[in-house]
């Protein structure tokens, strides 16, 4: 294999620098370009990891939903610079490597470079690093959000063609509605009377499919005020578009008022609300 | 040692050509995007005329005058339909759906209702076909009309036994348009064996307030189709046991 | 008798008219569509008479009906006349043999059951074009009717109905459009073969896919599919007749890909030219020896899938109704054991031919060329791991989650692997910006954004946000659109002169590029942007909140028909009015660009002898792949078969 002199600078692919170019500044050339345009790109890329998923989510109200922001903020810096390194050498070889004059004829051909393994080994080693990151994160994250503490608000949730109603065991209480109190942790029971549904709080960030037959599980915490919805994110027919309910978030007291509107008696809505944790 | 490729005259002209040689260009490509608009237009109404969706007009609810709701004055409407035990309007001889499935049951004489926003609207149904047991009880309820209420035959109810419900009728607004917005209420079964074309009908009345302007959709949410849950066939036909209530 | 038809054509062997023989002489697409009218109709009236009254009526009379279609289609084009011959005690002469593979039959042969694997893969491509064509215009119909939160285009039904058959009609065109124009038209030519493996069964791989596109079709008048693609059970149990239909033809479709995917192993690993080592074959035949693996593994898991589904519909078991010992998970287990390789089997084998057109391009050799074989097989070896990262939201075995986690992240790393190839390959190369380079570096950008856009898909977590909404949307259109299926454009640039022998105008071309390109972007990142609003995915009726995200995605959608429609008549100006292509426009090195255009019937006038493998640029000549001086001075005599190649019409 031999080495073309004109990119000896870039230590990944080239076994050998050359002394001759070895001597150049570094940013003139095609490596150091290469890092001005993987430098900015990567810049870009954090850039949008920070900003756009904070600005492109709706407020999420959950702690659940938080994590998942900041799923997207970490998972984007940790791609950006690989996207950009993969970005900056297609964006070089249009710029520096690019055959000009007449395109009806093939330029010579260029160097036989036909494989680095210390490139990719490298590339094998930083890919793998990256993963085992997202997968500390995700498993880490996933295993915090499938434990029930105790003390949970139970509501059991039924998604039929193409309604959900929300039922709060113990009160009676069966609506339409979705009403939460805040910073309580709520376990949603979802189940379907007909086809698949999808069970999806959007605000809570959460979601997990309703079947006939059994009862799946899901958890959020909600940690702010406001008011969400619920969409059903599974094609269940005709009416799938208008499959929704209203939700909010509320304080203990709030919610103990509303259990007693939809006709709990007092007792148990305050034994439901105003749990001691 | 022969390439075989260099034995081969190569074509009159080098490939360098083909950015030089466009022969009825424009023309060509007009041509091109014209056949391929009409086709997409083609298709577009072909799918827009399709058989399942509704077929019939819409009910423009009847001004009955001016009444007063929890002490607000507002306009007050009324709407009147049916629920067949078929679509083929049998009972009062008017098909309901002329290209469509006579067997199913339906609503009628039409599946799209307009009422005026924010106004009273009465609604007198009658319900002509048999029934049986909900999916869910929680549909045995009326909710979302004036007093929570809703008169069946002259009598006052607030629920009806979920075992002998022929249809509901089940309103909420789409996403977007008022959210809280919800109504259902439940039309008991006429007794008999089979969806008997025999005549007899409930009568089903009850008021409800009506919303922001914009659409509604309503549906049935008594199993009255085919299928494992009953939500096959009518239930996910539009126009049959489904429709909107546009709210002007 | 013997059948070789290795042996060289002498013009006494040819013509052998279509009055030579008896009724199979004659068959061609109208006796199959007259025969499949004809059978449909028996199982109709047969199905009719049985099953009056009874509960199961519909669905049993769609079933019937449809397969009597199918077989009667095939029938009647003629896919089972040589194993009918064999029963009936007649073996195929040469001259039967002559006369299938088109043999002097000029263009009418692309309209018949016809062996030659050249006139099996432009079959093809038109087939792909027509579904590509169906598929786009149901896509319009979707973004038109997300115009406006609330817009009286289409009924809920019918778009229902468009989203499923959009989803399948797509889904059927890109497992075909690598496999089946280029695996077919040039893949036995790289590697010094004569044809493929089985050529008859090459042909039945396209028919009995044709066969499979008027069911798909027909669920439109019968009331709809309205379950999605994934068609996920118990919805789609409840769903139309229209849904056996589809079943049906998912079933054929599994017999035809299969059937394609046997034969493309077979051909590689025993028809490989002297010399053609495994370690020589260049990297487009690697993948799609990869992809046609994984189809042979992934296929069945859909066969089963929608057979049980059939016998839940008309015989009332019960394999996917819960309360009666099924359930929907069985559905989606099956339906995604089939579903994430067959991801996979439709992106490798269009990153084959991209690479090869990316080195053809770069003047250089494939950077990693046994490291990017191990990445394909890798890919797909992980790929048979992953599939229930489709249901970290169903509930289903909550604690596979972690487990699914690991192995869909990490088949990043050899899909990584696949992109340091490409960059490798562009390193310091002298790059050609010619048009299929174009589609190369868009597909390097696209993919990277469907690639980390997936990350965020894997992380469950994260998962439960984006599940079911837009977001997932856009990322798989940037991955099977903006990746595989670009990549495949630029395959086709790259092999348009070789299979219609006309160049392909780039200044036509590259308007449609820049408006494809551009297209993408605006149309994906509209459905990212509704994504990450929380809009769910399939909705005919959406919340006004989402207004501006569809607004964006509904323009982008308009500028990828404008594209595709520019490109689809720069193909067509071509071919009319196009330059007669050289053999070798790319100066590349492959074998397929060593044969003549039109490439004769046998591709080879004289056998091939390879000794090296076709990356040598910048290398030292000879090493390219080498070709015996023909022995025969008969050679001259041999009919050149394809010069009234349809496609290739030149009326000017």
């Amino acid at each position: 294999m031999s080495s073309d002199p004109s990119g000896a600078e870039e230590p990944p692919v080239l076994e050998q620098g050359d002394s001759i170019v070895a001597r150049r500044p570094f940013f003139s050339g095609p490596a150091g370009k290469i890092f001005i345009i993987w430098f900015l790109m990567t810049t870009v890329g954090v850039l949008i990891g920070i900003f756009a998923p904070h600005h492109l989510l709706p407020t999420l109200l959950s702690t659940e939903g938080t994590d998942v922001w900041r799923t997207m903020v970490l998972f984007t810096i940790l791609a950006a610079p690989v996207a950009a390194f993969v970005y900056a050498v297609a964006a070089y070889s249009l710029i520096g490597w690019r055959h000009r004059g007449n395109q009806d004829e093939p330029p010579e051909d260029g160097p036989p470079l036909r494989g680095n393994s210390t490139v990719t080994a490298i590339w094998l080693g930083v890919s793998s690093v990256l993963v085992l990151v997202l997968l500390a994160w995700g498993l880490a994250v996933y295993s915090a959000e499938s434990v029930s503490p105790p003390h949970s608000l139970q509501i059991d949730v039924t998604g039929q063609q193409w309604v959900w109603t929300f039922s709060y065991p113990g009160t009676g209480v069966e609506t339409r509605s979705l009403v939460l109190p805040i910073n309580r942790p709520v376990q949603f029971n979802v189940t379907s009377v007909d086809v698949t549904h999808g069970f999806w709080p959007v605000d809570l960030g959460v979601q997990v499919d309703a079947n006939p037959g059994v009862v799946t599980v899901i958890r959020a915490t909600p940690d702010k005020l406001g008011k969400f919805t619920v969409r059903c994110s599974q094609l269940c027919g005709l009416y799938h578009s208008f499959m929704y309910a209203p939700g909010s978030v509320v304080t203990a007291a709030q919610f103990s008022q509303w259990l007693q509107s939809e006709g709990a008696s007092t007792t148990t809505a305050q034994a439901t609300a105003l749990v001691k944790q | 040692m022969v390439d075989v490729a260099a034995e081969v005259p190569a074509g009159p002209t080098g490939p360098g050509d083909a950015t030089r040689r466009v022969r009825r260009g424009p023309l060509g490509f007009a041509i091109t995007l014209v056949i391929a608009l009409a086709v997409f237009a083609g298709v577009g109404l072909l799918f827009h005329a399709q058989t399942y969706s509704s077929p019939v007009g819409t009910q423009v609810a009847t001004k009955v005058g001016t009444s007063t709701v929890n002490g607000v004055a507002m306009q007050h409407v009324s709407l009147h339909f049916n629920t067949y035990p078929d679509a083929s309007g049998s009972v009062n001889g008017v098909p309901i759906h002329p290209g469509g499935n006579q067997s199913w049951p339906s609503y009628g004489p039409t599946n799209q209702y307009q009422v005026p926003a924010h106004a009273l609207v009465t609604v007198t149904i009658r319900q002509y076909d048999s029934g049986g047991s909900l999916n869910n009880p929680w549909f045995d309820k009326v909710r979302g009309t004036v007093g929570g209420t809703a008169r069946i035959n002259g009598k006052v109810v607030t629920s009806i036994n979920p075992n002998n419900v022929g249809h509901t009728f089940t309103v909420r607004g789409t996403p977007g348009t008022d959210p809280g917005f919800f109504l259902n209420v439940p039309l008991p079964l006429v007794p008999g064996d089979s969806q008997a074309d025999n005549g007899k009908y409930e009568t089903i009345v009850f008021s409800f307030v009506s919303g922001d302007k914009g659409l509604y959709a309503w549906n049935c949410e008594f199993p009255c189709g085919t299928s494992i849950a009953g939500f096959g066939g009518p239930m996910n036909a539009f126009g049959y046991m489904s429709g909107f209530v546009h709210v002007v | 008798m013997t059948t070789d038809l290795t042996r060289p054509l002498l013009l006494e062997d040819t013509p052998i008219g279509p009055t030579a023989g008896g009724f199979y002489r004659r068959q061609n697409v109208y006796t199959g569509l007259a025969a499949g009218i004809l059978l449909g109709f028996v199982g109709w009236l047969i199905s009719n008479a049985m099953l009056e009254g009874s509960n199961w009526g519909t669905d049993m009379v769609v079933t019937v009906t449809m397969v009597g279609w199918v077989i009667g289609f095939n029938l009647g084009v003629g896919t089972f006349n040589a194993p009918l011959r064999w029963m009936l005690g007649h073996d195929q002469t040469y001259e039967d043999e002559l006369y299938a593979a088109g043999v002097g039959q000029g263009r009418k042969r692309y309209y018949k059951f016809c062996t030659d694997h050249k006139v099996v893969g432009t079959q093809y491509l038109v087939l792909v074009v027509v579904l590509f064509a169906i598929g786009g215009t149901l896509a319009m119909m979707m973004r038109t009717q997300l115009i406006t939160p609330h817009t009286d285009f289409l009924s809920a039904n019918a778009y229902n109905a468009i989203v499923s058959i959009h989803g399948m009609c797509m889904i059927i065109a890109t497992i075909i459009m690598v496999t089946g124009p280029f695996t077919n038209f040039v893949m036995p030519i790289m590697i010094g073969a004569k044809d493929m493996a089985f050529p008859r069964l090459n042909a039945m791989s396209f028919w009995v896919v044709v066969s499979a596109i008027p069911p798909l079709l027909a669920t439109f008048v019968l009331g709809g599919v309205d379950a999605g693609w994934t068609t996920y059970a118990p919805l789609s149990v409840q769903a139309p007749p229209a849904m056996d239909a589809f079943a049906i033809t998912m079933i054929v479709f599994v017999i035809s890909v299969t059937v394609s995917g046997v034969n493309s192993i077979v051909t590689v690993l025993t028809m490989r030219a002297k010399g053609m080592t495994l370690g020589r074959l260049p990297i487009f035949t690697w993948a799609s020896l990869v992809g046609a693996a994984l189809s042979i593994y992934a296929m069945p898991a859909l066969l089963i899938a929608f057979t049980s589904m059939i016998t839940d519909r008309v015989v009332g078991t019960s394999f996917f109704v819960a309360g009666q010992g099924g359930t929907g998970w069985l559905w989606e287990n099956a339906f995604w054991i089939f579903g994430h390789p067959e991801v996979y089997i439709i992106l490798i084998p269009p990153v084959g031919a991209m690479l090869e057109v990316a080195s053809t391009f770069a003047r250089k050799p494939l950077f990693g060329y046994k490291v990017t074989i191990a990445a394909f097989v890798a890919v797909a070896a992980l790929s048979i791991m992953v599939w229930a990262h489709h249901m970290f939201t169903t509930g289903w075995a909550p604690e596979l989650a972690g487990p699914f986690m690991v192995t869909t992240e990490i088949i990043s790393i050899p899909t990584g692997i696949i992109f340091l190839c490409l960059i490798g390959t562009l390193w310091k190369g002298r790059i050609w910006t010619r048009l299929p380079m174009y589609f190369v570096y868009l597909f390097l950008w696209n993919f990277i954004i469907g690639g980390v856009t997936g990350i965020y898909l894997s992380d469950t977590p994260a998962d439960e946000f984006f599940h079911g909404d837009m977001f997932v949307t856009a990322h798989f259109h940037y991955t099977l659109l903006g990746g595989a299926m670009i990549a495949a454009t630029a395959g086709l640039c790259y092999w348009f002169p070789k299979i219609t022998g006309k160049m392909l105008n780039e200044r036509i071309g590259k308007t449609a590029f820049w408006i494809i390109a551009i297209g993408i972007q605006v149309t994906y990142f509209g459905m990212f942007w509704e994504g990450f609003e929380g809009m769910p995915r399939r909705v005919a009726f959406y919340d006004p909140i989402f207004q501006h995200a569809n607004d964006m995605a509904t323009v982008g959608a308009y500028m990828l028909m404008l594209g595709w429609i520019v490109l689809l008549y720069a193909g067509i100006n071509s071919l009319r009015h196009g330059p007669v292509a050289p053999a070798n426009p790319w100066h590349s090195k492959t074998l397929e660009w060593k044969v003549p255009t039109p490439v004769p019937l046998v591709n080879f006038l004289v056998d091939p002898v390879v000794t090296s493998d076709p990356y040598g640029y910048g290398e030292p000549e000879p090493v390219g792949p080498l070709i015996i001086p023909p022995p025969h001075p008969d050679r001259e005599l041999v009919p050149n078969l394809s010069s009234d190649n349809p496609l290739a019409k030149d009326d000017g």
